[in-house]
């Protein structure tokens, strides 16, 4: 698919970096990319549901516009949270519905996007979309 | 010739790096007469078991009924119920001897437990309303066996892993069969960590019933079995209908075969018996003993320099007790660390590892699992442990 333009500057980054090691420090790294979402926040409804770690995101929209916040104990599920928040956050709604996960795959990140405990990304980007859906 | 040569998938690349493959108390890799015997029944026999005359069903026939006499003689077994793996087996000896037998008798676990011996017995107690008792794990890592004698009086069944696939830990299993003996208790042990490791005698055991995995042993997945002896096979109903477990039907009623083929209704795995067959060869050709102390070696060094390094290592690693680390640093997230191990060739295991209750009882929500087997070697461990230092200096 085609991704918003920020989103696509940081495939190409990703995609520059050959060492797997590497790529992943640079999702550490944009862990701080969120919109924090304070601990004393996080509560059932915004908890991400069979995720290893603990990890929580909630979205707001005001005036058709994401905001997207979030917060893990895990530094790479934050990381990719950050690149979600970098993805679709102050997006319209119908933009942001657009997004597949699979950039994920692309940036050479993730191993797999099926659904499963262990795929807290899979996970929190199903919980987004979701979200997004029941947006009026 | 070295053992990791028999094993292929050992020679491939994990983004770059060689494979370390530390993953064993999940699932074992296979060598390659597994997955030659499996391939050759394929190739040349595959057929249905058991009805056929033809020559490729008495092939078949063959290979899968010496898969089950290869397991009661390696285990000294009386019975052997051929099951999809040690979750079935649970869950076989739960509805077939627990529905009929244990009717308001209460149920002694472990908090060691794995799941799949946890939740078949909830599932009956909802049905019968069995009371059961957990015997709490001690802070040393072991059983608080006076808390077992407390509980033990009036129980039907007590159900206890061998070997916990978190801690490693093996447990007193010889102490544990007694004691429910005396008390007119029977015994089911969950032998999916202990049985790759170690050879289990069910006989001498005393063991009434004993579920494991060919999987964790070199065998294929998709097979595993409950090993039962004679008094409590015989008090056993059948639990799952169809063909193969039948004597004769009417449109009145069946009647049912009295061996293990009452328990094995449907076509059966017949690759995967013949494939944990060859597996149960090619592991009796090693001294396991020998191994077991190579592997507990490995993991009391990893042990130790992971504690150097500020990690924190639960398990104990003593003679008996099976090559598993499972460790938690301080600040690295258990997820976090095995992605950065992945990123250097290793496959570990994290998370709760099927055992939330265990966990709780540690305060921690999962650990990173290393796990060793037989093809593993000291410079495996000592390349998994330069990667651990490189995390911990680069991302701690």
């Amino acid at each position: 698919m085609t991704y918003p333009e920020q989103l696509t500057e940081l495939i190409e980054d990703f995609k520059s970096i050959a060492d797997r090691m590497e790529r992943l420090e640079y999702v550490f790294d944009l862990a701080s990319e969120v919109n924090e979402l304070p601990e004393t926040e996080w509560n059932d409804s915004t908890r991400i549901q069979g995720c290893q770690s603990e990890a929580h995101v909630r979205v707001d929209v005001e005036d058709n516009t994401v905001q997207l916040y979030a917060g893990a104990d895990s530094k790479l599920v934050q990381g990719l949270m950050g690149i979600l928040t970098i993805a679709i956050d102050q997006q319209p709604v119908e933009i942001a519905r657009l997004l597949t996960p699979d950039f994920a795959v692309e940036m050479g990140i993730l191993n797999s996007l099926s659904p499963s405990r262990s795929n807290g990304f899979r996970n929190m980007f199903d919980k987004v979309m979701k979200e997004l859906l029941e947006v009026e | 010739m070295a053992i990791q040569d028999d094993f292929p998938i050992l020679q491939r690349q994990v983004n770059g790096h060689r494979l370390i493959y530390l993953d064993n108390a999940a699932t074992t890799q296979k060598p390659a007469v597994v997955i030659d015997a499996m391939n050759d029944y394929y190739t040349k026999h595959n057929a249905n078991v058991h009805r056929a005359v033809h020559t490729l069903a008495g092939e078949a026939t063959d290979g899968y009924e010496a898969c089950r006499t290869s397991l009661k003689s390696w285990f000294n077994a009386e019975r052997c119920i051929l099951t999809s793996g040690t979750t079935e087996a649970i869950n076989l000896a739960a509805h077939a001897w627990g529905h009929p037998q244990l009717r308001g008798r209460a149920i002694v676990l472990t908090e060691m437990e794995h799941h799949s011996d946890i939740v078949p017995w909830q599932m009956l107690a909802e049905a019968y309303g069995n009371e059961l008792r957990y015997v709490p794990v001690k802070e040393d890592f072991t059983l608080d066996m006076e808390a077992y004698e407390a509980s033990i009086k009036g129980a039907g069944l007590v159900c206890v892993v061998h070997t916990s696939n978190v801690l490693g830990v093996r447990n007193p299993i010889e102490d544990i069969i007694r004691i429910a003996h005396e008390h007119g208790a029977r015994v089911l042990l969950d032998a999916a960590q202990g049985a790759p490791h170690c050879q289990i005698n069910m006989a001498e055991l005393g063991a009434d019933m004993m579920a494991l995995s060919a999987h964790k042993m070199c065998g294929p997945t998709g097979i595993g079995c409950l090993l039962v002896n004679e008094e409590t096979f015989q008090e056993m109903e059948p639990f799952m209908g169809g063909g193969d477990m039948i004597e004769t039907v009417t449109l009145e009623g069946s009647t049912y075969q009295t061996n293990e083929h009452r328990f094995e209704a449907g076509t059966p795995r017949i690759a995967e018996a013949i494939g944990w067959n060859a597996a149960l060869n090619y592991l009796g050709q090693l001294n396991l003993e020998e191994q077991h102390q190579r592997l507990l070696d490995i993991a009391r060094h990893v042990a130790n320099v992971l504690r150097t390094l500020g990690i924190t290592v639960y398990g104990r690693h003593e003679d008996d007790d099976s090559a598993v680390v499972s460790f938690l640093h301080p600040t690295l997230h258990s997820e976090d660390f095995a992605h950065l191990l992945d990123a250097r060739g290793v496959a570990v295991r994290t998370g709760h590892h099927c055992a939330q209750p265990l966990l709780n009882r540690l305060g921690i929500s999962g650990t990173v699992r290393a796990s060793f087997y037989i093809y593993n070697s000291m410079t495996d461990a000592e390349e998994f442990l330069a990667h651990v230092r490189e995390i911990v200096e680069r991302f701690a």
